[in-house]
């Protein structure tokens, strides 16, 4: 597993079109916050000012993290490496654990840099040393659940959907799956199953305040039994949700991986 | 390594079988394995490799059943493998590709790794090249880096499919001897539609045809199976009929000098020549039925 590890992440993070996909990204966010950033940094409420940062982060650039991953699994049959990998002793479940984090790995790499960039800049303006501490949290019960969900979808569903239309696909679901209100359309916004991690970022972190919900039942909303009351019991519950669903899916690739190839 | 096959079939979904009932033995040293394209060389191979389960049938390797999870992995520790279409990753080095390939076989000690990596890189002539993105290599190249990786953890079985294609003569040379050298206590078998390559390297083959075997024996039993059936025609008119034309040079006077397999002279004036291999083979080919025409 940490060879596997060890050379997607090489591989992924050399990725020129990755880094050059997320500066654009990254440089229009700032131009369009730039209005609002100085106020921000000068907010004297550190854990919802990172937390509305990791919200932002996690809204936005999941999406191209998703797109850069789904070629990783089916590229090995594509470029003939695979006969090869696959004729080693090393167990396909291990080689498939240390491809799917070494590639999600690397491909976080930008998020990370986002997310405790600007958490570091708060910090020495704001002069709330405590924002980084909060950044950690929030990277790892927010942003890490999301990433290692969205991961195993886009590495395993381009097994059987080609991987240009699965872009197309997720793309299409990651706005109406965590960005549509669901009394407006039926969706899995708010949901226990919703990546963006609302139940954390409301019952852990307080964001974003106020009346305004992003987790819990919504009336006249379809769906509602898998929104339940946030507490903190359904924000675990949503986490732990998440990464069932990864290992679920991840567990299912050498079977349709075998079905292609054999 | 013994190698032992029994009524091993594998019929892909849909499709005619590409394995239909092989029975082939394959002792230790150096063992050739010939056929036209879609005979099942490939499919044998990927099978005694672990990559495919057949439809039926026994397949044994010193002893282990590579139709089971662990005989598979016992095998895949003894095991170096170079298929056909090999791929490599375009964003690695040629040292990087061989290092992962090398942990992925169990070469767990750095020191150990490195330097094989080194020694191989070397023995393929890489060493300058090592370190730049396989990404602008040659096909050549890439197929250099294809053998050293079967080479990486010393293997006991060595399994190449077309080894040579995309090398240049001298490159082809120069594998084909360190296949020799490798072969000894090893069992090394050689799948290639270069016939040449088999008689400079084995004394043992098997030919294969629609996924069975229609020969297993000496190089040797295969080029007799040519004599007084090699003949040369020079002639300034149309190619002779009635057998399988080998060569065509241009003979001394005008016209061509063919080298023909055909079980009479194609011509009076034919001249019987010493078979070789691919005389053999094509011999070989000629006295088996012509595939079946399904009805209409």
């Amino acid at each position: 597993m940490s060879a596997a590890f060890r050379y997607e992440f090489l591989m992924q993070v050399r990725k020129r079109s990755m880094w050059v996909a997320y500066g654009v990204i990254v440089l229009l966010l700032g131009l369009l916050s730039f209005r609002t950033l100085g106020d921000v940094l000068h907010d004297p409420v550190a854990k919802e000012t990172v937390a509305s940062i990791a919200f932002l982060v996690n809204l936005i650039l999941p999406v191209g993290y998703g797109c850069f991953l789904a070629d990783r699994l089916v590229r090995d049959d594509r470029l003939g490496v695979a006969a090869v990998l696959d004729a080693t002793p090393a167990s396909t479940a291990g080689r498939l654990a240390g491809k799917y984090l070494g590639a999600c790995a690397a491909a976080a790499i930008p998020l990370a840099i986002v997310h405790f960039g600007f958490a570091g800049l708060y910090a020495a303006v704001a002069g709330r040393p405590v924002a980084l501490g909060w950044a950690v949290a929030l990277f790892a019960v927010v942003i890490v659940p999301a990433l290692l969900f969205v991961g195993a979808f886009a590495l395993v569903v381009p097994l059987f959907v080609p991987a240009p239309l699965f872009r197309v696909l997720f793309v299409g679901y990651w706005f109406w799956g965590n960005a549509i209100y669901p009394g407006s359309m039926p969706t899995l916004s708010q949901s226990l199953v919703s990546p963006i991690g609302g139940y954390p970022l409301q019952v852990m972190f307080g964001y974003p305040g106020g009346d305004v919900e992003i987790a819990g039942p919504v009336p006249g909303a379809l769906l509602n039994f898998l929104r339940p009351e946030a507490t903190t019991a359904t924000a675990w519950l949503s986490i732990g949700v998440l990464l069932a669903l990864a290992a679920l899916v991840l567990s299912a690739a050498p079977a349709l991986r075998a079905r292609t190839t054999r | 390594m013994r190698i032992e096959i029994a009524r091993l079939t594998k019929t892909y979904k849909g499709k005619v079988p590409a394995l239909d009932g092989l029975d082939l033995t394959v002792p230790t040293g150096m063992f050739g394995l010939l056929g036209a394209n879609g005979a099942g060389k490939t499919t044998l191979m990927r099978i005694l490799a672990g990559l495919l389960r057949p439809t039926g049938g026994e397949v044994r390797i010193g002893g282990h059943d590579v139709t089971t999870g662990s005989g598979r992995q016992a095998v895949q520790r003894v095991l170096g493998y170079l298929p056909q279409d090999l791929g490599v990753y375009p964003d690695l080095s040629a040292r990087e590709f061989l290092d992962y390939i090398g942990l992925l076989k169990g070469i767990d000690d750095r020191a150990t790794r490195r330097r094989r990596v080194g020694e191989l890189l070397e023995v393929v002539a890489l060493t300058a090249d090592a370190d730049r993105r396989l990404r602008g290599y040659s096909g050549g190249m890439r197929r250099r880096v294809g053998i050293a990786q079967a080479l990486l953890a010393d293997p006991r079985l060595l399994i190449v499919d077309e080894p040579t294609a995309g090398l240049d003569p001298e490159e082809r040379i120069r594998f084909r001897t360190l296949l020799s050298q490798l072969a000894g206590e090893r069992t090394v078998l050689l799948s290639t539609h270069i016939v040449d390559d088999i008689a400079q390297t084995c004394r043992e083959l098997a030919v294969l045809a629609k996924g069975r075997l229609v020969f297993r024996g000496t190089v040797d039993d295969l080029t007799r199976r040519a004599e007084g059936r090699v003949w040369s025609v020079v002639t300034a008119g149309p190619a002779p009929v009635g057998g399988t034309v080998v060569s065509a040079l241009p003979a001394e006077g005008g016209g061509l000098r063919y080298r023909v397999v055909a079980q009479s002279p194609p011509t009076p004036d034919a001249e019987p020549l010493a078979p070789t291999l691919e005389d053999g083979y094509l011999a070989l080919a000629q006295g088996r039925p012509a595939p079946a025409v399904p009805a209409r």
